[in-house]
Formats: structure tokens, sequence, C-alpha cells
């Protein structure tokens, strides 16, 4: 800002101020405009319909009339608004500092002399970067042609830093780079054989070979998954008050499965948008669309449904613009967009999209929004068994029984007959060979019901089959029969309905081909549509801020006008085409690679990420760019980056050998301290799960919206509340509370202990080590063995040496280093 | 101050703050030989970044902590403070149709609830103010002159959760800041060994909504509200595991340390010096937050004053509590009682069951505004008192009477850090339903609370998604006749 003023500054002192010298328009008047109107008055908004890009436009002026009149200063428009003395219009610029007296006398001189301006000068059509489709760029030769292990990407960063003469740093070792390829691909550290395998493998590949091995493993659906669930706003309640559980895991287990098969990024897209529109949509389709089911739903008394079922449209809205567009879509809601050129009611064409479903904002249509997923049940195999077992008894029973009940049958009147119930009349119709169980079963029950031996057999039958699970569900997509109507609401007030509008994109995006039925399905295929400029940025952008900590553009949801432009603007649209349209040229070395990969491949993106040069940089802070680079813009190093929530809880499980690595499933609950339920509203229960499920993967405690986990939301999870594109990284005291003595990660370190003393070394300083490397993959350096030593040693007097080795356990397990990738 | 955090001020600011209060943390070990091998990095050690470190105001505050005592549920103004004769007079009467023209409500379906229905409770003028509380309130009736009350205050949002994140973040949306994590955000904490902004209950159950009413939204998770527990540990995991010593939990905390200064000087990571800050200060709140609700020390005249008794959990114990904490220099106090929502049915109704909830608070929130007076707190700590809305002059009346939500207007009341001592803002019309002058609408007391603490409501932003937000959204004006 300072930098700007004084550049400004700079800029007056040459203006004339002589009498004599009329201002000139290009020189004098236009810099002025274009810094303080344009913005309202130009080409992406014109205010009051107001345009002053153009002399001409200037001229023919808005709903106040032409912003000058030749000669006539004061009578024009343009000098009373920045003079603030137009009576109806504000002081402009509006709400703004006023222009300085100079700059309005140099105004004011100009249109006396007569307001000479070029006639010709046509309109800006300048637009904005993002909204431009990509274009592949060439890929920059490098100077430096010795550089090691160097792929497309490389060059982009190298040739930047060569411009800014900066040598990027030396690749991290070994150790560092498989605990970070692990941590990032997979959200899970290294075995040590793992460790060893990598360390000693002297294959040329070994690299390549690595990062093959990490992309095929089922955890990095998990890892890439959470990802991605942070943006769909997945948790497990309804929120809002009442915040009642919600089945919706299996959306989840789709979204992990999707991505370890690579299913392509677009068909994803169309899946999760619009899956239950597509022609013979399979189940996994309908499950897709979970996507957006991921809305609250409240269930307070007393509320306007509509008005909920309003919102969660809107979060609809919002949340497609922020996931795939970066687009701040949901500014237009109330207004026309301050900045960007998307329009109110391009908004509202865009909210008609999602205003067709059958979901209410009360959550009573639930049982059409949710789809069972067949020969699949909450329950455990046994009591399928015993039910079984029960029904067989039943019927053996039954079967002895079978002459008895034909005699009773065949005495029975017409008029007796009559007074059975239907069901019991249909099954008497039947021979009782032919009869199933549970018809055998109504007979009987008519003709004998107080016989103990069969009350006993059909009591405890009718117990196992209240008690049978129930079959899994899950929230889906599904449209009306008769598609609602779709208005504008005045400032965004849902009591205001203004002009109807029909489904529609933003104008100032790629076209728009279907017809004014559009659907869904229709808005899936444009988003993903190949000249659409946003979303292969938008995606590659936030593949890349995982690796980096920060995006090639750092606002990464908002590639509008108002965000930052990308720090490697070429890099950027390079690997926008580069997934959408994977080129067949193989440049890296390995063979593992060879085979071209498919359109929109997440996995072909991330294997060209990790294996950059430029990733694989070692992070340490470099004191020489201190003041040339100190935000590490240029990438002349990695950045050391703290875990994410879930992933500092899967660090402890898996140095502890607790972790349990089942993949999928419910949701599951491990302990957490007492009474965080009681935040809420409602006290919801928190049985903390035994055995096996104690021990899963932080990615599958449920989540509850109004009380989450204290140990997720404490390392910055994402809320759930509305799509997470970002999240933050803040370090505070309540973690070191959460790390030292949450009773989950105390139950880590006690496991760590045992570990030690059971699979480790039998000497202390190789136990140490041994432990070391257990959280950090890496040996301790002299200096730090002998502080756990010390630790150690004071740790033993009066304790036993678990308790001592629990002591070294928890210090390690609370590193700062433990919890971060390097 | 910036709308961002400046980095250079937040480095400025951390590194007076690890010279004066942190030299507690690195103090005992060797910075010199830090300052031997890397000059460079050991002296950025210093900037230990502590997000809670003490902040300049935009200007000089007239309030340095808040107190917010949340009425949840909505209390009935009709009840307690808005004194309306020709309520009572025409009670029974159907509501003239001109006042609920094309207004919402809710529960909007159900038949009851048009017919007005004047209060039942005896209404006396106190103080020099002349300011009318009903007799459930004898003891808040003694602190009319300390205190301003607003009883036109309007919001948007009729139903519980929704208003109360309004009230709270100035948005009926999820996701937002809170008005305390807002203010640490901008101000900081003057305590270095509590956290900065503290949520404490009381009543029968949770205020809905839960914890996204003292939620940081977008803001970083240091500025979310930390609940003050009523029983087990004060504080989430604040206890050392079992069977871990205090003696323990330092060698811990010391070996941690010591280890993470080493990766600090390997990788020159500053995160690494905020997490050593982190530890330092987790290990006092072990030990201050356990002092904090240990009650032993306050006269017995103190604990009469409040009502407390010392080991029951209560609302009165809470107000003590938060008396406690500013002391200690939290910046932020939020009380929540439960449960205000009078409806007429059981639990709900304005016979006993309100009777009972006024005397729970009562004594209590008084006693706070008299002690803090007492102890020359007064001045620097602005005393909140209010709910998410309030109760229509309709009846909800059942087998016994009660009032469904109302948003037109309500009372509130401010007392202490800068507000007018014996203050009467706003009036309503004669059935209590509209303000008849001064509507002070809710992002309008929010801009007043930031003025009072010295920050500009306009200028404390943050961006998120594209868009610098703040507490009062684009709205806002200063309620001038507040200030002292």
């Amino acid at each position: 800002m300072k930098l700007a003023l004084l550049t400004l500054a700079g800029f007056l002192a040459f203006i004339p101020f002589g009498k004599g010298a009329a201002p000139d328009y290009v020189r004098d008047i236009k810099p002025l405009l274009a810094e303080h109107c344009y913005r309202c008055h130009g080409v992406s908004q014109q205010k009051s319909g107001m345009r002053l890009d153009t002399p001409a436009a200037a001229l023919k002026g808005g709903e106040h009339g032409a912003a000058f009149k030749p000669g006539k200063s004061a009578e024009s428009l343009l000098v009373q608004a920045i003079t603030g003395a137009h009576d109806k219009l504000s002081r402009m610029p509006y709400k703004k500092p006023p222009l300085s007296a100079a700059q309005i006398a140099l105004v004011t001189r100009w249109i006396d002399a007569g307001a000479i301006a070029p006639t010709n000068e046509a309109p800006e059509k300048n637009i904005h970067w993002a909204f431009v489709a990509t274009t592949r760029p060439a890929v920059p030769q490098l100077v430096n042609r010795k550089a090691k292990n160097v792929n497309q990407i490389d060059s982009f960063i190298l040739t930047r830093l060569t411009k800014e003469n900066i040598k990027p740093s030396s690749e991290a070792d070994r150790i560092t780079l498989i605990r970070r390829l692990s941590l990032d691909l997979t959200g899970l550290p290294p075995s040590l054989a793992e460790v060893d395998a990598f360390v000693k493998d002297r294959d040329a590949d070994a690299y390549e070979t690595l990062v093959n091995r990490l992309l095929a493993s089922p955890h990095y659906g998990e890892r890439w998954g959470r990802w991605w669930l942070d943006a769909a706003r997945y948790a497990d309640s309804n929120g809002y008050s009442v915040d009642a559980p919600r089945s919706i895991w299996k959306y989840r287990d789709w979204v992990i499965n999707a991505l370890n098969a690579d299913l392509p990024f677009d068909q994803f897209t169309i899946e999760q948008l619009a899956g239950d529109l597509l022609p013979d949509a399979t189940m996994s389709q309908k499950i897709a669309t979970g996507f957006h089911r991921n809305t609250q739903i409240n269930q307070e008394g007393g509320i306007d449904p509509e008005q909920f079922r309003i919102e969660s449209v809107m979060d609809r809205v919002n949340t497609t613009a922020t996931a795939w567009l970066g687009a701040t879509l949901a500014c237009a809601q109330c207004h026309d967009h301050k900045f960007d050129p998307f329009t109110q009611r391009e908004y509202y064409q865009f909210y008609a999209f999602f205003n067709s479903t059958i979901d209410d904002g009360h959550g009573k249509s639930a049982p059409d929004g949710m789809l069972e997923i067949p020969g699949e049940s909450e329950g455990a195999a046994e009591s399928q068994k015993a039910l079984a077992e029960a029904e067989v008894d039943l019927e053996r029973y039954l079967n002895t029984k079978g002459s008895d009940v034909a005699k009773w049958e065949q005495s029975l009147t017409d008029e007796q007959k009559s007074a059975l119930k239907d069901e019991v009349r249909r099954a008497m119709a039947k021979p009782f060979a032919e009869r199933t169980t549970k018809q055998k079963r109504l007979a009987y029950a008519a003709f004998s019901k107080d016989d103990d031996n069969f009350k006993q057999r059909t009591d405890k039958l009718t117990k196992l089959e209240k008690g049978q699970p129930k079959p899994v569900t899950t929230l889906v997509m599904r449209e009306l029969s008769q598609p609602r109507d779709t208005h504008i609401f005045t400032k965004g007030d849902f009591t205001r309905p203004a002009a109807r509008v029909t489904p529609g994109v933003p104008a100032i995006l790629h076209s728009f081909s279907a017809d004014t039925n559009a659907n869904r399905l229709d808005l899936a295929r444009w988003i993903v549509a190949t000249n659409n400029p946003l979303t292969s940025r938008v995606i590659v952008n936030r593949v890349w801020q995982q690796y980096f900590g920060r995006g090639l553009v750092e606002t990464e949801n908002d590639f509008g006008t108002q965000g930052s432009p990308p720090s490697h603007p070429e890099l950027l649209d390079w690997l926008a085409c580069e997934l959408m349209n994977p080129s067949s040229f193989n440049f890296e070395r390995s063979t593992l690679n060879a085979q071209r990969s498919v359109p929109w491949s997440l996995k072909h993106l991330h294997r060209l990420i990790v294996t950059s040069a430029t990733y694989r940089q070692s992070s340490k802070a470099r004191p020489d760019l201190a003041i040339t680079d100190p935000n590490n813009k240029l990438l002349a190093r990695q950045n050391r980056l703290r875990l994410d929530a879930e992933i500092v809880r899967d660090v402890g499980l898996t140095a502890s050998g607790l972790m349990n690595e089942r993949i999928g499933g419910p949701s599951v609950f491990p302990p957490q301290p007492d009474g965080v339920m009681n935040l809420g509203q409602s006290r919801r229960e928190w049985k903390p799960s035994t055995g096996a499920d104690r021990y899963r993967r932080g990615m599958y405690t449920f989540f509850w919206r109004a009380t989450p986990n204290p140990a997720l939301m404490i390392f910055d999870s994402a809320d759930g509340f509305s799509s997470c594109t970002r999240r933050l990284r803040s370090n505070t005291p309540l973690q070191a509370l959460t790390l030292l003595n949450d009773e989950a990660f105390h139950e880590f370190a006690q496991a760590l202990a045992a570990r030690i003393l059971k699979e480790g070394p039998t000497k202390d300083a190789a136990r140490i080590d041994y432990a070391f490397r257990l959280c950090l993959s890496r040996t301790p350096t002299s200096a730090e063995r002998a502080r756990l030593i010390t630790l150690l040693k004071r740790e033993r007097a009066g304790s036993d040496e678990s308790t001592a080795w629990t002591a070294v356990s928890r210090v390690l397990l609370n590193l700062d280093e433990t919890i971060s990738r390097e | 101050m910036n709308s961002h955090h400046d980095s250079a001020a937040l480095h400025h600011a951390t590194r007076r703050h690890f010279f004066s209060r942190c030299a507690l943390g690195l103090g005992s070990i060797a910075l010199g030989s830090l300052l031997n091998g890397r000059r460079a990095m050991a002296a950025d050690a210093a900037h230990l970044a502590n997000p809670m470190a003490p902040k300049q105001p935009m200007f000089t505050p007239r309030a340095k902590n808040v107190i917010y005592l949340f009425m949840a549920g909505g209390p009935s103004q009709l009840e307690l403070f808005d004194y309306k004769p020709k309520l009572v007079e025409l009670n029974g009467q159907p509501i003239p149709q001109s006042y609920i023209e094309g207004k919402r409500f809710a529960f909007m379906g159900s038949s009851h609830g048009t017919k007005l229905f004047g209060t039942r409770r005896e209404f006396k003028q106190h103080g020099q103010s002349g300011m009318w509380v009903s007799n459930l309130f004898p003891h808040t009736a003694t602190i009319v002159d300390d205190a301003t009350f607003v009883k036109s205050c309007a919001a948007n949002l009729f139903n519980h959760a929704p208003a109360k994140l309004f009230m709270n973040t100035g948005s009926g949306q999820f996701g937002r800041p809170s008005m305390g994590s807002w203010v640490t955000y901008g101000l900081g904490s003057e305590s270095q060994n509590l956290p900065g902004f503290v949520v404490l209950q009381s009543g029968p159950r949770g205020p809905r909504g839960g914890a996204v009413n003292w939620a940081s939204g977008f803001l970083p998770t240091s500025y979310q509200g930390v609940p003050l527990r009523g029983s087990g540990d004060p504080i989430l995991n604040i206890s050392s595991p079992k069977g871990v010593t205090a003696q323990r939990q330092r060698d811990c905390i010391d070996a941690v340390r010591d280890l993470n200064l080493k990766r600090l000087v390997e990788t020159g990571d500053q995160e690494i010096s905020t997490r050593i800050s982190a530890y330092e200060m987790a290990y006092r709140m072990q030990s201050s937050a356990p002092e904090l609700i240990d009650l032993s020390g306050e006269s017995a005249a103190t604990l009469k004053l409040y009502g407390v008794d010392k080991d029951k959990p209560s609302f009165a114990r809470n107000c003590l509590l938060a008396r406690r904490l500013v002391e200690r220099g939290s910046r932020f106090v939020q009380l929540y009682h439960t449960n205000w929502d009078s409806h007429g049915g059981p639990g709900e109704n304005l016979e006993g069951d309100f009777e009972k909830v006024c005397r729970e608070v009562d004594q209590g929130q008084a006693a706070l505004v008299h002690d803090l007076k007492a102890r020359g707190l007064l001045d620097d700590t602005l005393v909140i008192w209010g709910g998410e809305f309030g109760r229509t002059p309709m009846g909800e009346n059942r087998d016994t009477t009660g009032r469904n939500h109302h948003i037109d207007a309500f009372t509130m009341w401010f007392a202490g850090g800068g507000v007018k001592r014996g203050a009467i803002v706003g009036e309503t019309d004669e059935l209590g339903f509209n303000p008849a002058s001064d509507r002070c609408h809710v992002h309008d007391i929010h801009a007043t609370i930031l003025h009072l603490l010295g920050i500009e409501h306009e200028k404390l932003t943050f961006k998120f998604q594209g868009r610098d937000f703040r507490l009062t959204d684009v709205h806002g004006e200063l309620i001038h006749k507040m200030l002292a």
C-alpha cells in the first residue's frame, strides 16, 4: 500500500500544473479514472449504468445522464460526484477517501478546456485471467541441463528461480523423503522395514518405485479421500441445534474407493453432482450423490422448513462454486457480485439446478432421499446366524404339528374362517407342505397360541427379528417429478421472491449448450468441460496446496478479481492442461510410468508433482532467502508442515502399533474426554468403541457437527458446516494439552512403551533409537539420544521400567517433528 | 491495526512478549548456546508467535474485558423490565391486525398465541434512573443506576439456534466467528496462564447449537472459546494422565522443549518456537486452572454476596469465576444460563418455572456488578446481559401461561466499561411489540461493544472465501446514547 502511494505521488509530481497547459486525457485523466472509478464503472461492472473506461461511454452516461458536459465542469456529473456537490449521489469514490484537490482540479480543467479525448477508444475487453480458457504453455528450456531428477514442473520453477538468481535447495535425505511421501500420499508414516528398504535401494528408479507403491496403496484413497471430504463438508450428524446422527458413511467410502480406483476426475464430478440422473444409474453412482446431501438439516421445533430447504439449496450452490470453480458466487446471493462479473440473476439461475430435489428443510421427507443398500446391514453376522437357527428350530417344531393343524383347519366353519386375518386365510389356502415358515407360524398361532413350546420358540424368533440389524442406508439426491419454480430473492431474502429464472450458468464463463430444461447432469458436464477455465485450474491448485502448504494461487477458494494472482501462472495452466489431457511424451525415466495416463487422472497429477525435484527439496529454512522470498513463494525449498488433525492421531496409532488399518465402514467412537457431549443442546451418547474399532484412523471418528471430537477440532479439522478448501494450521496450548493428557494419546504412549520393551532391542540406547525411529523414521543425533537417556534415568527413580519408558514415549509423541512432515 | 494480522506487528508484539513474560519458558535453557551457533536463527526464535499476545486497540478503549451473561432461550422482557400497563388492560384481547401483518413467528402453524397477555408480575421503579423492574429481580433492581437498559433491541431470526448464532456471530449461519473470537483476535489476552476467551454454562441443559456459539469459525482455532467445565477437569485435558505426577509432567515438557529446540535450530522453522511457547502455556494452565476454580481464598462475605455454595455448580458460582477470570486477565468471559424458553408448557411456564430461573440468576448477576464495582474492576469491564431474543406481547397460554419468541423488541442491559450509568435507551410501543424509539439492532449492539473495546467495527476484518468478513457484516451503527 505504501509503495502504491509513493508511486502515485511520484506520478503526480510530473503533472504540469501551470495554467496554460490543458490536462491531457491519456496522460492525466485516464489513469486517474482507472485507479478510482473503473472498479464500479468499468468493464466488469457499470453501477447506475455508468461506464467511464472510454470517453465515448462516459459521454453517453448512465441513469443520471452524461458524465461530463464539455466546457462546463460545474454542470458535469463527474465533477459533482467527486466533489460531493450532487444533491442525490453520494460523494465518489463511494465510501473511499475523496480525490485530492489537485486531482479534482485536473478533471475540472480538462472539462473546462473542452474535454478533449480520443473518440475511437475501444472499450476494454480485458477479461480476468481465470475466466479465460487454458491453453497449454510451452515448457521452458532449462539453462542448466545438468539439473537432477527434473520434470516439466521443475522447468517452470527453476526458470523463475534462475531469473531471480536464487538457487534451489538440495534434495532431502532419503529418510525424510520416504516419511514425507508416505504421509503425503497415504497419511501414514512408513514402517521401519519400508524405511530401511528405501534407504538401501540402489536402483535408479527407487524413488519412482516408492511413489508407485504408495499410489497403489488402499490408504491413498483414505488420505486423499479426506482431502475431498473437507470440500464436501462431510459429517455424521444433521447439524443445527438438534444434531441427530445420520448415516452417510457409504458416501465417504465411495470417495475412498473412487480415488483408489483413480476414477477420472470428470467422471468423479459427474457422479457426485448428478449420478442419479445418469442413464441406468448404478447403486454406486447414486451413492455418489451423497456429496450434496452433506448439507445440514434443521430439526428444531417451530421452524419454517422451507427456509431451511432454501438454506441447503444455497449451500449446494455455494459449495459447488467453491469446490469446483474457486468462485465466490455466494457473494451474488443478495446483490450482483461487487467485484466479479456474476449477477444476482445468475446466482439464482445456478440455484435453479439444485432447487428440485425431494429433500425438505425439516428432514421429514428423509425416507425418499435415503437409499437402502441391498444385502448390507449395520449388524454383526452373529445375530443373523442366531436368527437363522431360531427360524430352523421353529420350523422343525411346526412340522411335527402338521396333522394337528390340518385337522383343526378342516373343522372350521366358513364363518369362523372369515373371522381370521387375511394373511392367515391366505396361508391356509395352501397345503401345509407348501407353506413358508412364516405361513406355518401364522396358521399355528391361530390354532394354538397358548402352546408353551410354540410360544417359547416364536417369542425368541420375534425378539431376534426385532433386534435384526437395520439395513445400511445413505442419503442421496433425487429429483421431484415436477420441478420447482425458481425466483430471484430480493436481497437474498426468501420471503421476497422476485422475477422467475430458469437454470443457467454465469455468462462470463464458457457457453452452456443445454436447453431450458437443463438439469444437474447438464451442469455437471459443463463443470468438467475442457473449455471450462476454472475447474482444472482450481483442482490442480488444491492438490498443489496439499504438497506445499500453499497453492500456486494462494486464495484457493477465490480465483476472481479479488483473489491473489498465481505465483507461477504458466505452471498452473500447464498442470491444468496436463490433468485434462496428459501428454503422451513420458518425461520421467521410469519405465513404470511408460503407459499413457488417462485424461483427468488424479494419480497422474500426484505422480507428476511428487516426482518433481521441486517437491523433493529439503524443507530447511534458508536464511539467505529471509528477505528475498520470506514466504517461500518461489519454492526454492520445500515447506515443513504440521500434519492434519486425523493424521496426528494416525501417527500415534502407527508408532504405538495399535493401528487397526481396516478401511471404510460405519464411523467409530475412540475414547474422548467425559462431558464433551454435554456441550450440545441434546446430550448425545459417546460410548467409546472397544476392541479393534477403538484404534481406527482419525478419519473414521464419528463426527458430530455440534459437538465434534475435541482432538480433531483442536488440530483444525474441517467443521462440516461449509465447504472447506484449506485447513488452517493453528498451534495452541490446547494442542499441547491434548497430546500430553488426552486419554487416547496417553494410551498410545503406554502402548509404545510396551512395544519398545517387547519388540525392541535390550540396551537403553538401542531402545531409544528404536522408539525414536518408530515416531520419526530417523535415528536420533547423539545429543538427542543423550537427552532422552537423561530423562529415562530420571524417570526410573522409584518407578518400574514400563513407567519410565512411558515417559520417554510421551516425549517422543509430543515432539513437533512427530506431528510434522518435513 | 491492520485488517489482517500484520506479520511484522505480530513479530514485534511477540518479541516484546518473549522478553517480558516468556523468560520463564526459555530462560532456563541455554539461549546463549543457540546464539553461538546460528545467531540469525536464534534471534528469530525470539519471535514466539503467540496469537494471544496482547495487542493494541485501534483507539483508547473504555473497556478492557467483557463478561457476557447470555440468557439462553430468550427471557421475557415483559415479565422483567418492559412494563406495559396497557397490555395488562387489554389482556385477552386479540392483537390488532396492524401489528402482525407480514410478520413471521416461530411455530407459525399453531393456532394459539394471537391474544394479548398482560403480565401478572408487579413492577416498581428503581434508582435515580427510575428503571422499571419487576419483583422477580429484587437484586437486579439494586444495580439499575450502574447500568444502561436498552429496551428496544431487535434481531433477525426467531428460532433458537440461528438466533443464538446471530447474537454471537452477527449471522444465522454456522461457520462465522463469535464475538469473543473476534475480540481476542483483535486484542489478544492479558492472561498468559488462562485462555483469553472462556465459556461457562449453568442450567438444566446446554444452549441450543452448543459449541458453535463460541466457535472461531474461519478465524484460527486459537480464538475459539474454551469451555470451563462445571465438573471434572475445569478445562478439557487439563489434568495430567493418571499416575503422572507434576514432577514427571514437568520432566516431560522439559525434554519436549529441549528436543524441539534442537529441531528448531536444525530446521529454522518458527512454528517450533510457537509450539514451545504453547507447551509452556499449557503447563501454566495446568496449575492456574485449578487455582482459578478454587474458591477457598474468597471471603465468606463475597460468597454470601453471590449466594455461592462453593462446591455446587451454579450460575452464581460462574459469576464469581467470571470475576476471577477478568482479574487474571482473560479478555472475554461468556456465561450461558438455560432455560428461559417460556412457551407455557411443562417446565417452561411463566409461573413457577420462570420464577425459578429468575431466582437462579438474580443474586449472582447483581453481585457480580456490585463486586466488580467494589474492586474497581467495573470501569474496565463491560458486563452484558441478554438472550437471543425476547417474548411476544401475545400469550402462548395453555394450562399455564407462556409467550412465543419475539425479535422485534426486547431488553438487554449493559454495565461498566464506558457505558452510561443509570440510563435507559429506547422505549417500545404501548403493547411492547415494536420499538417506539431508538431501535437498536444486534449489529448496532455489536458495533457498540467493539467500540467500547477500542475497536472500529468496520476495520476488524478477516478475509475468507474472497471476502472481508466482520462481526457486523455490512451493517452496524454506534448506539451513542449508551456511551458514557
